[in-house]
């Protein structure tokens, strides 16, 4: 007995690096045939429901790596409905959860508690980075064995590094043992004190105190003499230059088990959007030189770079309105992932399988979370976009109640028309 | 672009009108130098420098010169302490026959945790006609003057712009020594920080003057090379053969840190005195754009110097400057 018949659709499946005419049949949840060309006739007459993808593409739901929830505690930006619904609207079956909530997720039960809220409201699944240190303050270790048997799939540190090396090497020894990834936000912070802006020209003459590029890869050059020495799984989140893109690249030449993601702003955008100080540009990392922004593009087609996360941040339009100092950093990103995303597929930098790759099958992988493959017995956790379908980024018509975007009015190509989870109907398009 | 129009028509001040007409600017704001083209700025200073004419002729206040701002309202919002602009704003905007309205932040609705744009609305619910604000976030000015209907006049944003204090020191400079171009000029001190140093950088080097500046290597701003100046950390080989030193303030919570080690050093290195001057042009003058640390960026015999310093000059200019300001904003600005 089939479930669900998706038939008449480009299959993209990034792990066996498929891209053909096809349909996918899903059973109880799961995966129960992937094949080329037109299903046979006693399939479609044993399918409980059919979906005629007309040629759209099909692929593995997006795994969004870096999602900040503003539930627990700022529920009126963002509660956790929203979220997980938003998400789903925007092809992301699965969202990686941020330790940064009101109160911290430094607990078990707190991952318990959270992780049984979202499966009580569908939409994405939701997995829980547990917070490295007591109240993300760097120096305690939190319970980290308590949140890895609660579930926790790895441990960061929120948007505050670790500066403290010891406590560093005894968190990736900790988590060396526990056989879970250390995600690291890759930011010296006094190198950074007081920072507004990227350094350079534009924060010159804008009178913004800058943040030097070096301050990423000084945290990463470091923490590579840790891993060494401990073993540890180590991932830097949301890298933004060249000199952090080299440093990984060394490191994986090295052998060291590393890996790094990246966030849409980092390679669409750079320093000179913050010109007219509009603070919807206001990110951590900052937005930084064209320079940068290219060594971003070339690593994510290199492989240096192995992942894309939203990095959505929900953030209060009054925290916004403020002078570009004080404003608070971050911005909307669960809608517009994919779409980003693809754009590189368009301008050739990337193939639609390289970019699935990046959205599904690399964070999976990186996580140890099922997900990123079309084949037999795998979760049907599954996104159908047209690749060329043209919209104009508007963050009033957000699904996330986030609405704070770096893309306003940016004309993209690439529209989530579906998702399903574990096979259920998670989002239509009209 | 200069615009001409309407105040030309005026008979009150027609007398004025024959040495220089009104400036007229392209936006309706003034917030920053960069971006004015030179045709503006000379506007602004010649007509700054009919009204420095005008004033020291016929003493304090000129009927003629009362019914540009009449009926309008000049409203002084300063979100950090300043006495000298604050004064010299209300100085001018009075020269022009305008109201003005001084807002203590100090003691009013921000520290109470009013943001600045609940402030501008209110505020813009009054309708004044030009808003002068000064605030200590670079930008401040910029994002008051999208949410006000008046004309928003910068009075210093952070370490951003303070193009009023640009436009007073080049008219001081002209009233002097008579012109700008090809002056060679070294601004002197705590460049990173200082929105007097970024205004003056692009009016002088917009009107031609090479621009050099000289300061400790901690306190020089990212790429600022380009910008077209040219970057000294020797005072004395950096002001050797200028035709004006201009000395900028150094924050005292800046004289014992990771910026400069202790006051004492900090003079001994880029502080002027006498003996230093000596190496300027035989005519240099000096300028400082107050309020100043006497013995740290500047020794007291070199800032009372009569023959040499403008200090004093130019907080007298600065009134006639602002006039010139207040005057080309007042045309389109604030609502009616």
């Amino acid at each position: 007995m089939t479930d669900l018949l998706l038939h008449n659709a480009r299959i993209l499946d990034p792990g066996m690096a498929r891209d053909d005419s096809g349909f996918v049949a899903v059973t109880d949840g799961r995966i129960s045939k992937v094949d080329v060309g037109a299903p046979p006739a006693e399939l479609i007459a044993a399918a409980a429901r059919t979906h005629d993808c007309k040629g759209a593409c099909l692929a593995p739901g997006l795994i969004d790596m870096r999602v900040q929830s503003a539930d627990p505690g700022a529920e009126h930006l963002e509660d956790l409905s929203t979220l997980l619904r938003a998400a789903a609207a925007g092809g992301i079956t699965s969202v990686v959860a941020l330790p940064d909530a009101s109160p911290v997720i430094d607990d078990a039960s707190m991952i318990d508690s959270l992780g049984l809220r979202a499966t009580r409201i569908g939409g994405a699944r939701l997995f829980l980075y547990g917070a490295a240190t007591r109240r993300l303050k760097g120096k305690a270790m939190a319970e980290l064995g308590l949140m890895a048997e609660a579930g926790a799939v790895g441990f960061a540190n929120g948007t505050r590094t670790i500066m403290d090396s010891l406590v560093m090497r005894r968190l990736l020894s900790y988590c060396g043992m526990l056989d879970r990834p250390f995600i690291q936000h890759c930011e010296d912070h006094h190198l950074t004190a007081g920072s507004e802006m990227n350094e350079g020209e534009t924060s010159t003459r804008l009178g913004l105190i800058g943040a030097p590029a070096e301050a990423e890869a000084i945290i990463i050059d470091r923490d590579m003499h840790l891993v060494r020495l401990s073993g540890a799984r180590y991932h830097a989140a949301h890298i933004s230059t060249r000199a952090a893109v080299d440093s990984i690249r060394r490191a994986k030449a090295e052998g060291l088990p590393v890996t790094a993601d990246t966030a849409p702003p980092y390679f669409m955008l750079n320093e000179l959007s913050v010109s007219t100080y509009d603070t919807a540009f206001k990110l951590a990392p900052p937005l930084r030189s064209e320079d940068d922004r290219q060594a971003i593009i070339d690593a994510l087609a290199d492989g240096t770079i192995d992942a894309i996360a939203s990095d959505h941040i929900p953030v209060d339009g009054d925290a916004k309105a403020q002078p570009f100092g004080p404003a608070q950093p971050g911005a909307s990103g669960l809608d517009t992932l994919l779409a980003m995303t693809l754009s590189l597929v368009h301008r050739e930098h990337l193939s639609l399988l390289r970019a699935m790759e990046l959205l599904s099958l690399a964070p999976a992988s990186i996580l140890d979370l099922e997900g990123g493959v079309l084949q037999h017995g795998a979760a049907a956790d599954l996104v159908l976009f047209d690749p060329e379908a043209g919209w104009v980024v508007r963050g009033a018509d957000f699904a996330s109640s986030s609405r704070v975007t770096p893309f306003e009015g940016l004309p993209v190509q690439g529209r989530v028309l579906a998702s399903w989870i574990g096979g259920e109907a998670a989002f239509q398009r009209d | 672009m200069t615009d001409k129009r309407e105040r030309g028509s005026d008979p009150a001040i027609d007398m004025a009108a024959t040495q220089a007409p009104p400036a007229g600017l392209s936006s309706r704001h003034l917030l920053g130098i960069e971006g004015m083209n030179p045709l503006e700025i000379t506007a602004l200073i010649e007509r700054g420098n009919m009204f420095a004419d005008i004033i020291q002729k016929d003493g304090q206040f000129n009927r003629s010169l009362s019914e540009v701002l009449r009926g309008r309202t000049v409203l002084n919002l300063f979100f950090e302490n300043s006495t000298r602009t604050r004064v010299s704003f209300e100085l001018a905007a009075k020269h022009l026959g305008g109201s003005v309205l001084n807002i203590n932040v100090a003691g009013s609705s921000v520290k109470k945790g009013e943001t600045l744009l609940d402030t501008a609305t209110t505020l813009n619910a009054m309708h004044p006609h030009i808003l002068v604000v000064r605030h200590n976030c670079s930008g401040a000015a910029q994002l008051l003057s999208q949410h006000v209907d008046a004309a928003v006049i910068n009075a210093g944003d952070g370490r951003h712009e303070h193009p009023t204090q640009a436009l007073l020191d080049a008219l001081t400079i002209k009233r002097r020594v008579g012109r700008i171009e090809g002056l060679k000029i070294a601004i002197c001190g705590d460049i990173a920080n200082s929105r007097v140093a970024r205004s003056n950088i692009h009016l002088l080097s917009t009107l031609g003057a090479e621009i050099r500046l000289v300061c400790p290597s901690t306190l020089l701003p990212a790429a600022i090379d380009a910008m077209g100046v040219e970057i000294f950390t020797d005072l004395e080989q950096g002001i050797e053969g200028v035709d004006i030193v201009m000395m900028l303030r150094l924050q005292t919570e800046r004289m014992e840190g990771t910026e400069t080690p202790s006051q004492r050093e900090y003079f001994n290195l880029f502080g002027l005195d006498r003996i230093k001057l000596m190496r300027a042009a035989p005519k240099a003058l000096i300028m400082h754009p107050g309020p100043m640390n006497r013995g740290v960026e500047i020794d007291s015999a070199t800032a009372d110097d009569v023959e040499k310093s403008l200090i004093r000059t130019q907080v007298e200019i600065g009134v006639a400057a602002r006039m010139a300001c207040l005057e080309a904003l007042a045309k389109d600005g604030g609502a009616a």
